[in-house]
């Protein structure tokens, strides 16, 4: 029994980050019975937009199935109302990177756009701080090198000590979340088995959870392209660092890891393409696209384009060659340390609560 | 059984489709011409064909021939061909249900054929033509008591298409409660605005119309007549008397009493009706929380069981008003299902795109005015199992209760009003006819008829309107209206031997007879529908059609020859109305399923025009069973007179009772109920009782 | 003397608005374009919500248009064109040519002899000669001859036996011009393509049906005294679903509500649980909307086991696998599940359409006709909006009076 008191801001903050009428859903279900996603038991999103209809904050945050949902767009493009469930869905999961944001203020920063130019500004600040401290902040003359600009080892410790104390903090806000999340949705009688790492890892890794989907076919070779690109470039980058202590760094063109960073960067640009694409071609499925997903699109498109052009620059030897390697650091910023409180979160987020809902047996 | 052949009575046999392969025309017309002496004979191989229908023609002329009896085809097929005016004419079903259906060349389809010919010919010496019966005076016009949406609209619509209307309202304005709207649904459904009330313009045409006649503060103090012919008399200021053709009544309808509702917290001053809060939001201030319940009161046993249809519609508009009102306002929506069916649909979701409405299924097990607000706890809703919502204010989309027609005071002695049917709606519970009324020349429309909205309103009142036109056109040609329209016979008495039990009064379902002072039956042929019920109903069998009555129809019954009990060819007398039986023998027919040769068959205007005269000169010709099938009786009833079916039931358990002191077995009477599409079943039920009788063997009396 | 009033359209409406005109005193011609009269419900299996057969009342309708001589009609015939205005209309119709003429007596003989056989029509049976009637109440009652598939002098067997020179194989196309003072369209409707629904497989699977297939397949039980059967095997289906608001409701569809498809399946269900013990229905549903004394239908269903009403719209049907059946995917809301389970027939609550003809009808949003804006052709029935047989008939006796008026 519970009292029900509507909230009509948080709604109207729901439909604003979806552009979707959801009032206008009229709970027909549909959408859950399309939705290759949702489980047998209390499936979604249908209840999520009945919730969202009434303001129900505290049924949608701490919500574990709006992670379930991969975004596929089935619900959407087959909904008789027209009301977007997908969109209403990632507008729940936007709510929630800022509600689960710590610190809160940076949840607002990158969520919004009237906040963009102070969201570049810190980087910024901060990386001339470290660049003015250590006395390297000047154009070097002579062929480009960038560790005369920014020490690697300087770079290294600093920027994955903010990235620490950033996923640190975040850390807090997840930990809220499971919280959330097992209130919401207990586990039953048959109570929480041990976390299910190698399961979800498998689902992540193999996608196998976009294949379902009918809607946004190309989505899923998009997504696997991004996944995989992203996760080479990470491979790429920490061998980048180990390779500055044995002074392999920087790595010539024909090293293996260079071309597998390379390739990366082609998966990913094919990736974008193939999203940006398909969010300008196909509104009926995708909605409107917000400014959280086009800010998250161009971050990582603009950290992969700077960081070839910081290749080409250094192998060229072009003038601006470290003004690039400025921008592609403050891309790096947005892409990695602001990655809990933008779209990029969901890697936590979703594989927080895949965790969750398999240890319940919730499938 | 000879008859006295007249010497203008006629016998066609048509030997085509069959029937001259089946049966020995040749034989059935020698055999005729000695049972019926003086009778001409013709046969042609197809009489429908232009040479048959010349010939057919020539004969009638040239013998000056006024009783014609056609062995042919049904009767429900070819029949603008053997309609000839002045001619009395009897169709004899020998395609559908003999030729194609018994034994070709056997003796008992022979004897068959034979006996159907002789029973038409017998009925043809037993009747006659008639005048037909047309009131006199003749009124064209007609009133329409209401003056509501649907009352103004059916006067208007009457009075466009040339009639003048006398239009009774019992307040002092018109517009009953659709003239209390604050706004209407958009014209375009996908439109956002409300709109103004535009009943004025109806009000001012009406007004307008020289046509149209209007009593305001006027009441009725009575009405007695019959259609073409009725006297109204009202009252306002003062007595005067009109004289009128038709009625329809337009008396609307009432909010279910709310004071029933207190389980849903009427009675509280924060809980308000649909109609209550029409008028409350046209003058006061509205608080920010407005909880809607639709279905209060009503899909419930305990309350209203039916859907009262305008109710969905409504409240969604009425969301609008609170929204428009005070934009700082939400409101809150329970339902058990939306109704809005149609483009109605467009609105629903058009309402729907304002985010301060919020709804949700649910069923409202309690509504608690706790002072400062009221508690509405909501179980099965979609939001949680059982939630408790708080708003400031409540309204109870209660339904609506029709009016009774009482007002009308007919001077009926079957009642002062239409029938009140399911639910005291005065409709006629026919899908294909819902106009048909139990009173003649009076049709029901509008919310007092069934539950609707105002545009299904309007259209209600055309329609009844149309009727009602209808109804006095065809009494001016001294014609019946549905489902026997044209008939022009008329119900003759022979009050000598009427001993005033009012048998008839009580049976007929038109309530056509009055009464005098004397308490002798009084017909008013102009509401009959010559269904025969009061046939019947007569012990006396004082009552008759100039076509069918008691004497026709003996006549017909002891036209068949009866073998003796030796022979074991027994008789069955089927009686079978002719509006779902006959059509479905003849379904049996086109379908060549076998028929028994040895049924006779009787078509009766409806099973309730059976006399039980008829039943005893059948047992005593020797009949081994009488067989009465006709409609569907019950609650879903199809008997196109209401009753007939199950008045012919009800005097069966009386018959049973004769049969008994004539130490008869129940069997042999029966009746049974059949659909019209049933060909199959009514082939099962003749053959069951059939089967029936042979095990109880041959009527002692039939060599009597 | 006023030119008669002309109706186009001979379903129950037109059938309706012709009786009841013509027992006023007016001349009435009625026309409609398959070979008899009576529409869409002709073919019904029963009404709701009384569940009666269709032919009760047009019996009674044909007997009213048979007796009375005011009333012409004209079968195989459609709209050409309509000229003139508001009470002085020239009307120029095609009939279609008439191979069986007036003389037929519906003996049956060329049916028996024609020897091309193809798949059914509207009313007849699910394989039909070129030479055929109408299945249960034909009116008229004759047979009649397909023109576009009769083989013509080519083949003449129909010729040899008929006894009453009823055919005439060289019969062409007529163009018929009238006049009429006002004119009714009562041209009713069609349902939507359910093809257009990917999402339910109805080119794919046999065992998915529409509405009104499903109709007919209980009418032809009815007139056939056979057992129901499913279109893939010919079994007897245990298990059926009745999918609601299937292309209704949809922005992607139908927008619009056709009113009568809730109370339609319940009447179905009705119909399997009383003549079949062993069929189990289950109904699908949005909203439920069986309105005013509807209602009491569904009344009627909560006593019944073997009835279930289940909230929660049909997302999809996937392919069966090895099973013969239809495997649905839907929501039950009410029990808070998702369902994937396997029917042995889908009906798919399809929503109206309206027919259309060339009257110069403006048309809504939704294609349907709008009235009142043109004063001499007035829409009516189902052509207007949907609705049930008992509105149809009440719009159609309202048309009628304003088809006298002016």
């Amino acid at each position: 029994m519970s009292t029900i008191v509507t909230d009509i801001a948080f709604k109207r903050e729901l439909v604003r980050l979806s552009g979707a009428q959801l009032n206008q859903c009229m709970q027909c279900g549909n959408c859950s019975a399309v939705c290759s996603l949702a489980p047998a038991e209390r499936p979604f999103p249908r209840k999520e937009m009945v919730w969202s209809g009434w303001g129900l904050k505290e049924k949608l945050i701490g919500n574990v199935d709006i992670w379930l949902c991969h975004q596929c767009g089935d619900c959407s493009s087959y909904c008789p109302r027209d009301v977007k469930p997908a969109d209403v869905i990632s507008a729940i999961r936007q709510k929630s990177y800022q509600h689960y944001a710590r610190p809160r203020f940076l949840g607002k920063l990158v969520s919004n756009p009237a906040w963009l130019p102070l969201a570049v500004a810190i980087p910024v600040a901060v990386i001339i701080a470290i660049l003015s401290l250590a006395g390297t902040f000047r154009i070097p003359d002579g062929p480009v090198d960038y560790s005369s600009f920014f020490p690697h080892g300087l770079l290294n410790a600093t920027f994955s000590a903010i990235t620490l104390l950033f996923y640190l903090l975040a850390s807090f806000g997840i930990g809220r979340f499971w919280k959330d999340m097992k209130r919401q949705t207990p586990p039953g009688e048959a109570g929480m088995k041990r976390l299910p790492v190698f399961t979800v890892l498998g689902e992540i890794l193999s996608h196998s959870n976009f294949s379902g989907c009918t809607s946004r076919k190309p989505g899923r070779y998009a997504h696997l392209l991004l996944f995989y690109g992203f996760a080479l470039l990470i491979l790429v980058t920490l061998y980048a660092i180990w390779a500055t202590f044995t002074d392999h760094y920087p790595l010539p063109l024909t090293s293996t890891f260079k071309i597998m960073g390379n390739i990366a960067s082609v998966m990913i640009y094919t990736a974008l393409g193939i999203m940006t694409w398909q969010r300008l071609s196909n509104k009926k499925v995708f909605g409107k696209s917000g400014y959280s997903d086009w800010l998250l699109l161009a971050a990582i498109g603009l950290l992969t384009l700077s960081g070839t052009m910081v290749q080409l620059a250094r192998f060229g030897n072009w003038q601006i060659a470290y003004h690039l390697y400025f921008f592609h650091l403050v891309a790096v910023w947005f892409v990695i340390m602001y990655l809990p409180f933008t779209k990029l979160g969901h890697i936590f987020y979703r594989t927080t609560a895949m965790l969750y809902a398999r240890s319940i047996g919730r499938k | 059984m000879t008859g006295a052949a007249t010497k203008h009575m006629a016998l066609a046999v048509c030997t085509g489709c069959d029937i001259g392969r089946c049966i020995d025309t040749d034989q059935l017309i020698d055999a005729t011409g000695q049972a019926f002496q003086g009778i001409t004979c013709i046969k042609h191989g197809s009489l429908c064909s232009p040479d048959g229908q010349a010939g057919l023609r020539r004969t009638v002329m040239e013998k000056k021939v006024d009783r014609l009896a056609v062995a042919a085809c049904s009767p429900r097929v070819m029949t603008s061909a053997f309609e000839v005016d002045g001619l009395l004419v009897e169709r004899v079903n020998l395609r559908e249900q003999l030729a194609w259906v018994m034994e070709p060349g056997h003796e008992d389809t022979r004897m068959c054929a034979e006996d159907q010919v002789a029973m038409a010919l017998s009925k043809l010496d037993a009747i006659r033509t008639n005048d037909p019966y047309i009131p006199d005076p003749v009124s064209s016009d007609i009133l329409v008591v209401g003056g509501g949406i649907t009352g103004l609209t059916s006067a208007l619509e009457g009075a466009r298409a040339g009639y003048r209307v006398h239009l009774v309202e019992r307040s002092d304005r018109l517009g009953g409660y659709a003239g209390r709207i604050h706004k209407l649904l958009p014209e375009n459904l996908d439109s956002a605005s409300l709109k103004e009330p535009d009943l004025y313009k109806l009000v001012s045409e009406v007004t307008g119309h020289p046509g149209v006649e209007i009593h305001l503060e006027t009441g009725i103090r009575s009405i007695s007549g019959e259609p073409g012919n009725f006297e109204v008399v009202i009252e306002n200021s003062q007595v005067s008397t009109l004289h009128i053709g038709a009625v329809v009544a337009a008396t609307g309808w009432k909010p279910y009493a709310p004071d029933k509702l207190a389980a849903l917290g009427y009675g509280s001053g924060r809980v308000k009706t649909l109609e209550e809060f029409e008028q409350y939001v046209q003058e006061e201030q509205l608080p920010n929380r407005i909880m809607f319940i639709l279905c209060a009161g009503s899909r419930d046993e305990d309350h209203l069981a039916y859907c009262s249809t305008f109710c969905c519609g409504a409240a969604l508009k009425q969301a609008l008003y609170v929204r428009e009102k005070n934009p700082g306002a939400e409101v809150y929506i329970v339902y058990r299902d939306i109704r809005t069916p149609g483009f109605q649909e467009g609105f629903y979701k058009m309402v729907q795109a304002d985010d301060a409405i919020f709804m949700t299924r649910g069923v409202v097990e309690k509504v608690d005015d706790q002072g400062d607000s009221v508690a509405v706890t909501v179980s099965q809703s979609l939001l949680d199992d059982l939630v408790t919502i708080h708003a400031d204010m409540v309204v109870l989309a209660t339904g609506m209760v029709p009016n009774t027609t009482t007002d009308l005071q007919l001077q009926y002695r079957l009642g002062k009003g239409l029938p009140e049917l399911e639910y005291n709606f005065s409709d006629s519970h026919f899908i294909c006819f819902p106009y048909e009324t139990r009173r003649t020349g009076i049709y029901a429309a509008g919310t007092v008829r069934a539950p609707m909205d105002m545009e299904m309103s309007r259209e209600d009142g055309a329609g009844a309107m149309m009727k009602a036109i209808q109804s006095i056109e065809c009494v001016k040609r001294g014609e019946a209206v549905h489902p026997r329209s044209g008939d022009t016979t008329w119900t003759e008495l022979y009050m000598e031997r009427c001993t005033d039990c009012k048998r008839c009064t009580e049976e007929c379902p038109f309530g056509s007879y009055d009464e005098t002072e004397k308490g002798t039956p009084l017909p008013n042929p102009a509401r009959c529908r010559r269904c025969g019920i009061c046939v019947g109903s007569c012990p006396e069998r004082v009552i008759g059609f100039a076509d069918f009555n008691i004497n026709s129809v003996s006549a017909m019954i002891k036209a068949v020859s009866m073998p003796d009990e030796f022979e074991e060819k027994p008789r069955i007398l089927v009686f079978v109305c002719e509006n779902d039986a006959y059509p479905a023998l003849d379904a049996a027919g086109m379908n060549r399923l076998k028929f028994n040769p040895f049924i006779r068959i009787i078509p009766v205007r409806c099973l309730g025009s059976i006399n039980k005269v008829w039943v005893s000169d059948a047992l005593s010709h020797g009949y081994d069973g009488i067989l009465q099938i006709g409609c569907k009786p019950g609650d879903n009833y199809q008997c196109h007179f209401i009753q007939g079916s199950e008045l012919n039931e009800k005097r069966g358990e009386n018959l049973q009772e004769t049969l008994e002191t004539m130490m008869l077995e129940p069997e042999r009477i029966r009746t049974r109920f059949v659909e019209i599409t049933d060909h199959h079943g009514i082939m099962a039920i003749i053959n069951e009782y059939m089967e029936e009788i042979d095990l109880i063997g041959p009527n002692p009396f039939k060599s009597m | 003397m006023d030119n008669p009033i002309f109706i186009i359209g001979g379903g129950i409406s037109g059938i309706t608005a012709a009786v009841e005109l013509a027992e006023a005193g007016r001349q009435v011609v009625l026309i409609e374009k398959e070979d008899y009269l009576g529409g869409n419900v002709s073919n019904f299996n029963n009404y709701f919500p009384k569940l009666c057969p269709p032919s009760c009342g047009l019996e009674i309708n044909f007997r009213r248009i048979r007796s009375n001589p005011r009333i012409s009609f004209y079968t195989g015939s459609e709209i050409q064109s309509i000229c003139g205005s508001d009470g002085d209309y020239r009307v120029t119709i095609n009939v279609k040519p008439r191979l069986i003429n007036n003389n037929c007596t519906s003996c049956g003989k060329c049916a028996e002899a024609c020897p091309v056989e193809r798949p059914g029509i509207p009313g007849g049976k699910s394989v039909e000669k070129a030479a055929w009637i109408k299945n249960g109440l034909a009116f008229p009652m004759k047979y009649t001859i397909d023109p576009d598939v009769c083989k013509r002098e080519e083949c003449g067997k129909c010729l040899t036996v008929c006894d009453y020179d009823a055919i005439q194989l060289d019969a062409q196309q007529a163009g018929v011009e009238l006049q009429a003072h006002k004119i009714i369209v009562a041209t009713g409707w069609n349902l939507y393509d359910p093809a257009k629904i990917e999402n339910y497989r109805y080119r794919e699977e046999a065992d998915v049906v529409t509405n009104l297939e499903f109709e007919k397949m209980l009418a032809a039980c009815t007139r056939e005294n056979q057992k129901l059967s499913r279109p893939s095997d010919g079994r007897l289906p245990l298990r059926v679903a009745f999918i609601q608001c299937a292309g209704s409701r949809d922005m992607n569809h139908l927008p619009y509500c056709s009113a009568v498809c809730c109370s339609a399946s319940v009447k179905h269900a009705l119909t399997l649980e009383a003549g079949y013990p062993e069929i189990e229905s289950e109904i699908f549903y949005i909203d439920l909307r069986l309105s005013g004394r509807n209602e009491k239908l569904l009344k009627v269903t909560e006593g019944k086991e073997r009835i279930t009403l289940t909230k929660g719209k049909v997302g999809r049907i996937l392919p069966s696998g090895k099973e013969n059946g239809v495997l649905l995917e839907v929501e039950d809301i009410d029990n808070g599940t998702k369902r994937q389970e396997l029917f042995d027939l889908a009906v798919l609550a399809m929503g109206l359409t309206p027919a259309p003809v060339a009257a110069g009808l403006k048309e809504n949003e939704y294609g349907f006709y709008v009235a009142g804006q043109l004063s001499g052709i007035i829409p009516t029935a189902t052509c207007k909006r949907p609705m049930d047989v008992s509105s149809s008939v009440k719009d159609a006796t309202a048309s009628a009076i304003k088809a006298m008026q002016g």
